[in-house]
Formats: structure tokens, sequence, C-alpha cells
């Protein structure tokens, strides 16, 4: 079952990738160019929830200061 | 062979980065900054990233010398002199915490360059040493200028160095730290990923930075392939980052149900013995007044800090990961500053390893030590190991200048145990046997009874004639 799921995570990402990468370059065995491609990709998605997760931190420190200044 | 000019010796491990290399010059360690460096270095020195690094210990601190002490000064743009650590020690020597402290300073100093516009080039866990008991980056040429947009040039062997070992480490096997010992590159992702358990894939953050991870290097490999026009946004080097730093600090190991976790509880000493030990051993060190020390099979440290406590920089070695992970919880918990805690088995000490045998020294070339405590160790070793007195007195010789070792005769319980599942092939295992072995190395200069044991404590100098 897990083979399955990552076979699909992996094939929807390999789909994918042809439409994120355009420039041309060349890999002989090396294992820098799929480092390089699954770092790209993986980016875009932490980057999103980076975002998301410093909005939340700033909405909290912003009611936080709130009511502390009301509970003065 | 090192390069020898002059009074001036290349470090035989620095070689692969172009930037520059470290080398001694009368006993002081130097690094030569290149040309092709120049605006890297001093981006780091003016951005004020270097003095924000040093400051909170995260990069070793350095002072400029003259440019005439280069080693090449055709091609040299500075040289630097950085403070000197102590004892460089190896990953596979590092517990499971010392590795993720490693790990986690690592990302603070990449989000740290980050900010000065800068980014580290690689990630190494052999550029990370522990000074003061904390984790501090060694590699002054490891920062490059960044450059808007691109990726993280070192992500793969971040992966290499330290999740992929941390994340075997906490879910499969802690003995599985090792391999870093045979894969000196990190471990390679693909090999992770295969002994790793299914659950690791449940864990977002290790499904894509191990097992996608791995999946993508194999698929791309050798293929022509379309890489990025698309640059990887602030935002996102953050995110990377941000993941990678979640991932990390959600390992866990928890230390215990190892064979030696418990030996302090496990002993045939008691509490008055063993606080009668520790006065003879403190006694013994008075009298060795060391520089360093090491403490070979040292358990969780309770004796290794008696020297350290003294303000002895102290090594803490232990086979037991279990102990060795104790002991440096207890380091950072109490901040202690002078005891290093490492792993080792003595039986099979870490070697000269990488290129040339010469990148990674073996323990005996980071040696001697000017006293080394050998502890209720003698019977495991002659005994359990079958090594004969005559060679474990050539190996303590060729580490130790001083030397305090514990002889535990055949007649102690704990060495019945160890005879009691083996034949007894040992009938040279006298106290007798012991000193006339150790004394074509050594000259003994005190000997005590422990009281209420029949164990006895040995002061021991290193012949002159011994190497």
């Amino acid at each position: 079952m897990k083979k399955i799921g990552d076979a699909k995570i992996l094939l929807t990402f390999l789909f994918c990738s042809p439409f994120i990468f355009c420039h041309n370059a060349f890999a002989y065995l090396d294992p820098g160019t799929g480092s390089y491609i699954l770092q790209v990709t993986l980016a875009v998605l932490f980057g999103a929830l980076f975002m998301i997760k410093t909005f939340w931190e700033n909405v909290k420190t912003f009611f936080r200061a709130l009511f502390s200044k009301k509970g003065k | 062979m090192m390069r020898t000019l002059w009074n001036k010796i290349k470090e035989p491990g620095s070689f692969r980065d172009p930037a520059g290399f470290l080398f001694y010059r009368e006993g002081s360690i130097c690094r030569q900054i290149n040309q092709v460096y120049k605006e890297n270095y001093e981006h780091l020195m003016n951005s004020g990233l270097y003095a924000e690094l040093a400051k909170d210990g995260l990069l070793i601190p350095h002072e400029e010398t003259d440019i005439a002490d280069a080693v090449n000064s055709d091609k040299a743009h500075q040289v630097i002199r950085p403070e000197k650590i102590s004892f460089i020690s190896y990953p596979y020597e590092w517990c499971f915490s010392q590795l993720k402290d490693a790990a986690l300073a690592t990302l603070t100093i990449q989000k740290r360059a980050f900010a000065h516009g800068m980014s580290l080039k690689d990630a190494s866990a052999y550029n990370i040493q522990f000074r003061k008991g904390r984790p501090i980056l060694i590699d002054t040429l490891s920062f490059e200028r960044y450059q808007e947009g691109s990726p993280w040039a070192a992500y793969r062997q971040f992966c290499q160095h330290f999740l992929a070992p941390l994340v075997l480490m906490a879910f499969t096997d802690i003995r599985l730290g090792q391999l870093l010992r045979v894969h000196i590159d990190g471990i390679p992702l693909d090999l992770a990923s295969r002994l790793l358990p299914s659950k690791t894939r449940l864990r977002f953050a290790l499904l894509s930075h191990i097992h996608l991870h791995a999946k993508s290097q194999k698929y791309f490999a050798g293929k022509r392939v379309r890489t990025a026009e698309r640059k990887i946004s602030h935002a996102s080097m953050l995110g990377l980052i941000d993941n990678l730093e979640g991932a990390v600090r959600k390992l866990k190991w928890q230390p215990g149900g190892t064979e030696w976790d418990a030996y302090y509880e496990d002993t045939n000493y008691s509490a008055e013995s063993l606080d009668e030990k520790e006065n003879l051993v403190a006694n013994f060190l008075e009298q060795s007044d060391p520089k360093s020390v090491w403490d070979l099979g040292a358990n969780t440290g309770r004796f290794s800090r008696i020297a350290s406590e003294k303000g002895i920089p102290t090594l803490s070695f232990d086979i037991d990961p279990a102990c060795v992970e104790r002991n440096y919880l207890e380091v950072v918990g109490k901040k202690e500053s002078h005891l290093l805690p490492l792993l080792l088995d003595l039986t099979n000490p870490s070697p000269g390893m990488g290129w040339n045998h010469q990148e990674r020294s073996s323990l005996r070339d980071r040696g001697p030590a000017d006293t080394m405590l050998a502890l209720a160790l003698i019977h495991h070793l002659a005994i359990s190991n079958n090594v004969p007195l005559e060679r474990l007195a050539d190996f303590f010789a060729s580490l130790c200048c001083s030397l305090i070792i514990e002889f535990v005769p055949k007649e102690d319980s704990q060495v019945q145990r160890l005879l009691f599942s083996r034949e007894d092939v040992f009938p040279n295992y006298t106290q007798e046997a012991f000193e006339d072995a150790f004394k074509v190395c050594f000259t003994i200069r005190d000997r005590v009874k422990i009281p209420n044991t029949q164990r006895t404590l040995y002061l021991m100098k290193k012949n002159p004639s011994e190497k």
C-alpha cells in the first residue's frame, strides 16, 4: 500500500515538473539533479505553509498584545 | 603525506575547497583564504554576519594575520588564525543529541546567513565541532553570497549528513549512526529510505526530505532534464529551512535499555567504596597535574567530572550510545564547558579515513592525552575481548603520557560474571602478570587498594623510551 501511495505522489510531482522547469541541464548519474528538482518543488509548498504560519503568529501576537493592554 | 613548506604544514583533510585551506604554523592553526573567495569573505566580515555568529558562539572566532604567512602568496587574499579547538571529533563519535544539536546549529547559521544576504554552500557535519560543550561551525569559508532565487546548494548534504542519520537513529536503531563511518559524505538517501519503517512516510517532512528525495535522485540520475528558470523565492527558502528545522526538532530518542545504561546501579561497589575511589582518582590526578584527560569506558562520566570540574579539558569515551547520550545531556543541562562525551569502541577505535587515509584522523593521531583514566575497564578488554595484557599496555602507552588504571582481579564478582559463560583461558590474568606487562611501557608511581573491594588503583608514568 505504502509503495502505491508513494508512487502516486512521485507521479504527480514528476508530471508537474516539466511545466515548472525550463532550462536545459545534464545529469550524469548525479544525485544533485534530483535533489535540485525536489528542493525547488518542495520550497513552493513549504514557502506557502511558512507564510501562513508567519501570518498566524502575527495574528496571535496582535491579540496577545491587545489583551495584555486591556488587562493593564 | 603532509606537504611541508618551511615551518608550514598543510592540513591533509583540507583540500577540496578552492576558496582556501588550513595549515599549521608554529603550533597554531591558520587558514589561507584565496583571492577567488575575496568577495565572499569581505561580505561575511562587513555585513555583520561574522560578528553576530562569533558573538553567539555559532562560528569560530578568528584574527587576521599577516598575508606574508600565506602558503601560496600569489593566490592568497588573506590569512586568518581561527581559535583552536582542543579536540576534533567526528559525527560517528557523537550521540544522538550531539548530532541533533549540530543539525540545529547548522540551520540556525543558514537562517542568519540568509538574513545577511549569504548562504551556506556546504552543510557538512564535519564542519561542526564542540567547543565549551556546544556545537560551533569551524569552516569560515562555508559562506557564499546568496544569489537571489537560487536554491540552497547544501540541501542534499544536509539531508545526508544530518537528517538521514538522525531519522535512522530515532526510528530504526540507534546504532545506525555508525553508518556515517562507512559513508563519509553522509548516508545515501536511498539506503536511509530502505532502512526506515513505514511510519516515517506518515510524517510529511520525512516523506519529502528522505523518501521522495531518494526517489527523485534515482529518477533523475543519468537523465537529461530541464531545470528551473523559475527561482526559489525568499519566502520559499525560509519555508524550506523552517520545515527542516521542525523535522529535526521533532526527532526524539530516549536512552535506555542498553547494556551499560544502568551500570552504576549494577556494580559490586558500595556507595562508600565509590566515594573512596573518587577520592583516590582525584588524588592521582592531582599528582599527575594533566593539561588534558581522556576517560576510557567512562559510562555517564562520573569520574571524568573529577577532572573536568577542575577546568581540565576532558574527553569521556564510552561504547554505549545511551551512556554517551545521558552524559551529553548532563553537560548541556549543567552548562559544563570542559567535558566532551564521545562514542568509542575501544576494540575498534576510529581509524584514519577518507582520501589517502588522511581526511579524518584516527583516535591515536588526535592524541596523546596527558593523563588517561582506565577505570573498571581492563577486565572487559582482557577477558571479554581476549586482548593480552602486553598489548593493552602497548595500546594505552600509544594514547597517553600518564595512566590511572584500575586492576580488577579474577576473584572480583564482576570478572566472575564475565567468566560465567566462557571457558577460563586466561591463566595469565593475575595482578603480578598485569604489573609485569605494564612495566615494559610504564613506571608504576603509586598503587592503592580500593577500600572494601579486591581492586587496586595504579598511577603510572610512560617510560621515556616509549614513543
